[in-house]
């Protein structure tokens, strides 16, 4: 067992399932969505991708480059709703908690990218043994 | 993969690899040249990490922790506010407690977060800052800094592996003839030293050690740019290696090696044709020149030291007579086999188990320490003419000399120095002749790989008397001056000498016609004709009636003046008529048009493409 390839799973992981809890529900119902999750999936997302930080093979390019979408998407969505709730004011009406949500989906598809990247490594690492 | 494709095709096939293939492959370079970023994102992961998880963390915290606004009703500061609040303390920029001042349980929490987030975001910047100091990652660095200037070369550039004292006057040479150049050498000090010289072309230059493959490309000898090679480490086996490396990866190019070792040059020769410079060898050579034929030995030396380089001093090497060779090593045994060739009478000192070796040899052996005025003494210095102080370590050479002068002031005094630090020492014993066999190397290398036509001009050189050297040295002091300037080649095609493409057609073209000043025609330009080569032949040092043919090579020396003054000559056609008939063309084709009737009666003239040959 390699720890460094049990961490990494475990925050790869971690990043798609909190960026799923925040987006399942009606989209544009706010109270449906924790922005405390939200919050969590950022963080999360971030320590994923400097996981990733310096590897050189093919499978570890791809794995940055969903990780960095994810991140790009998640901050996104916290951006606008920083601006939902404390610039335009009024409170988070339906509309903007559509598009918070709609941008975490976005990273979540990039996350399930990422999973799928993970279980098909995992499945060649054992062919190859 | 890129590497996939790219590399086995080279590697298990030994014949000679396309041009095209060569220069096309970009998949290792690019990979070797991100490896320095590689490095830096691999070593701050734990740095970054922490740095996100300290920060999550004390957002999280402050973001829940009630706090009280103006008029002391409970409010949270959420997530944004605490963000912001985190980013200006962590960073030590500290504007206050926004947007309310802080309860006491948020200031709690604001105390375990500034220590925390300080000393995490100190720790990220501290390893920033020393994996930029790190030096894996400044010779990485250093690397891709060198592969990306060696990639951008866009001309011809020769490569150089080993800069000693030998590498750095052909650098230096070959830098002041406009030659790009790349170089290698496994000392990090003479790297520095070449960075610190001011050369007038960039001249890349990586510690490496060029015995490795990888390096060699690295340093674009796959390059198509690249147009040859120099082995001149001071490390027989590394030459040996990267002849072998060249002549399998690049058959195609000029190698040029050094060696000191008669059976390493032997092992060098199985590979291809490179040229092997081995100085102690050409040193007997050049000495029973110079004892034959000083003028052309001092002609030769002359030509081969490079551009800028002062008429050596003329010698007065004895003819006949016997010679003193003190020391039989490999340099003493190639000078002594030679001049005894030459059928010169030796007599050989030397202590130590070389002696043996002499013995066998059958010369004249004196066993014991010549720097002993007793063992000198039995050489018979005073019957002698000459003596060489031939052995590997300077201090002795430098008292052998003494002694000999002691006790014969009238020997032709030979020293072969070592170090260059102890030129000093040599110039101040007032040796007549000195031996150094890096510049040797240099020299030679240069006269190989500066142009052709000089490496052919030195070869014919010696047959055609001492006279003739003697002749041409006077003429090229006149018309050159006594500090050489760069020689030059010029070919007569339509490219290099377009405007006098169209008087051959009238016939041949008189060396005297074409040499002319585009001032004065009266006046004669300045510059001497060493060689005209037609085809295969050659002509040395042609005279003024000589008739030039469309296609010969000249090889040229003057000043920059009169090589600037010729290349006009060749290129512009005004200035190329009025040489050749002392008549000022118009340049303009309103004043052409306006005198054309003028010019016309003045006999048939060849005009454009219609009567070129």
């Amino acid at each position: 067992m390699n720890l460094e390839k049990v961490v990494f799973g475990f925050f790869v992981l971690l990043a798609a399932t909190l960026n799923f809890g925040f987006f399942v529900g009606d989209i544009s119902d706010p109270d449906l969505h924790n922005v405390y999750e939200l919050f969590a999936a950022v963080v999360v997302n971030l320590v994923a991708t400097v996981l990733k930080f310096g590897d050189r093979t093919q499978i570890g390019a791809v794995h940055l480059a969903t990780s960095l979408v994810a991140d790009l998407q998640l901050i996104a969505a916290a951006a606008m709703y920083v601006y939902a709730t404390r610039i335009a004011g009024g409170g988070l009406s339906g509309a903007e908690t559509a598009s918070v949500v709609s941008l975490s989906g976005g990273a979540l598809l990039a996350n399930i990218v990422s999973v799928v990247l993970l279980v098909v490594e995992t499945v060649t690492y054992h062919r190859t043994q | 993969m890129t590497l996939q494709s790219g590399g086995p095709p080279r590697t298990r096939q030994p014949r000679p690899v396309p041009k095209g293939a060569v220069s096309a492959d970009r998949g290792t370079g690019d990979g070797e040249a991100s490896a320095a970023i590689f490095l830096l994102l691999r070593r701050m992961r734990v740095p970054l990490i922490s740095l996100v998880l300290v920060f999550a963390v004390s957002v999280i915290g402050l973001a829940l922790i009630p706090g009280r606004d103006g008029e002391g009703r409970p409010v949270d500061i959420g997530i944004f506010d605490a963000f912001y609040f985190m980013s200006y303390t962590a960073t030590t920029i500290g504007f206050g407690e926004l947007p309310y001042p802080f309860t006491d349980a948020q200031r709690l929490w604001v105390i375990v977060c500034i220590y925390s987030t300080v000393v995490a975001w100190a720790y990220a910047i501290g390893a920033l800052l020393t994996l930029l100091q790190d030096r894996a990652f400044r010779s990485a660095l250093a690397v891709q800094h060198f592969e990306r200037k060696v990639r951008r070369l866009a001309e011809p550039f020769l490569l150089v592996a080993g800069y000693g004292e030998t590498g750095e006057l052909l650098v230096r040479s070959f830098d002041a003839l406009g030659r790009r150049l790349v170089v290698l050498d496994v000392s990090a000090d003479k790297i520095d030293a070449l960075d610190l010289t001011s050369y007038r072309g960039d001249v890349p230059a990586l510690v490496a050690d060029a015995r490795s493959p990888q390096q060699l490309r690295r340093a674009g000898l796959h390059s198509r740019w690249c147009e040859g090679v120099l082995a001149l480490t001071d490390d027989d086996e590394a030459n040996l290696a990267v002849v072998q490396s060249v002549a399998l990866l690049r058959p195609d190019l000029p190698i040029v090696a050094r060696t000191v070792s008669s059976a390493v040059q032997q092992r060098i020769a199985t590979f291809g044709s490179p040229i092997v410079i081995n100085p102690f060898d050409r040193f007997g050579e050049h000495l029973l020149l110079a004892l034959r034929a000083p003028s052309t030995y001092r002609l030769m030396t002359w030509l081969e030291a490079g551009p800028g380089a002062d008429l050596p001093p003329q010698a007065d090497p004895p003819h006949g007579g016997r010679w003193i060779v003190c020391g039989y090593g490999r340099f003493g045994r190639a000078v002594t086999a030679d001049l005894r060739k030459a059928g010169i009478s030796v007599t050989v000192v030397e202590p130590s188990g070389a002696a043996t070796e002499a013995v066998t040899d059958g010369v004249d052996l004196v066993a014991g320490d010549g720097t002993e005025r007793g063992v000198l003494e039995r050489t018979d210095p005073r019957s002698a003419v000459g003596l060489v102080a031939g052995t590997d370590n300077d201090t002795t050479n430098l008292s052998l000399a003494a002694t000999a002068r002691a006790l014969n002031p009238d020997l032709f005094l030979i020293g072969r120095r070592n170090l260059p630090g102890n030129a000093v020492l040599y110039d101040a014993l007032g040796m007549d002749a000195v031996l150094v066999p890096t510049e040797l190397v240099a020299h030679e290398a240069y006269a190989h790989l500066s142009t052709p036509l000089l490496w052919r001009f030195l070869q014919e050189m010696p047959a055609q008397g001492d006279p003739w050297a003697a002749r041409l040295l006077d003429v090229m002091v006149e018309r050159c001056g006594g500090h050489l300037s760069a020689l030059w080649k010029v070919r007569l095609t339509a490219r290099e000498a377009p405007a006098l493409q169209r008087w051959f057609a009238d016939g041949p073209v008189l060396i005297e016609t074409l040499m002319r000043s585009p001032e004065n025609r009266e006046q004669p330009l300045d510059v001497v004709v060493l060689m005209v080569l037609r085809g295969d032949f050659s002509i040395l040092t042609p005279d003024a009636h000589f008739e030039l043919e469309p296609d010969d090579q000249l090889l040229l020396a003057g000043r920059p003046p009169s090589r600037r003054a010729l290349d006009s000559t060749l290129v512009v056609e005004p200035t190329c008529d009025y040489v050749m008939t002392g008549e000022r063309e118009p340049v303009g084709t309103v004043w052409r048009a306006l005198t054309a009737d003028r010019r016309r009666p003045r006999g048939p003239r060849p005009r454009g493409g219609s009567v070129r040959r």
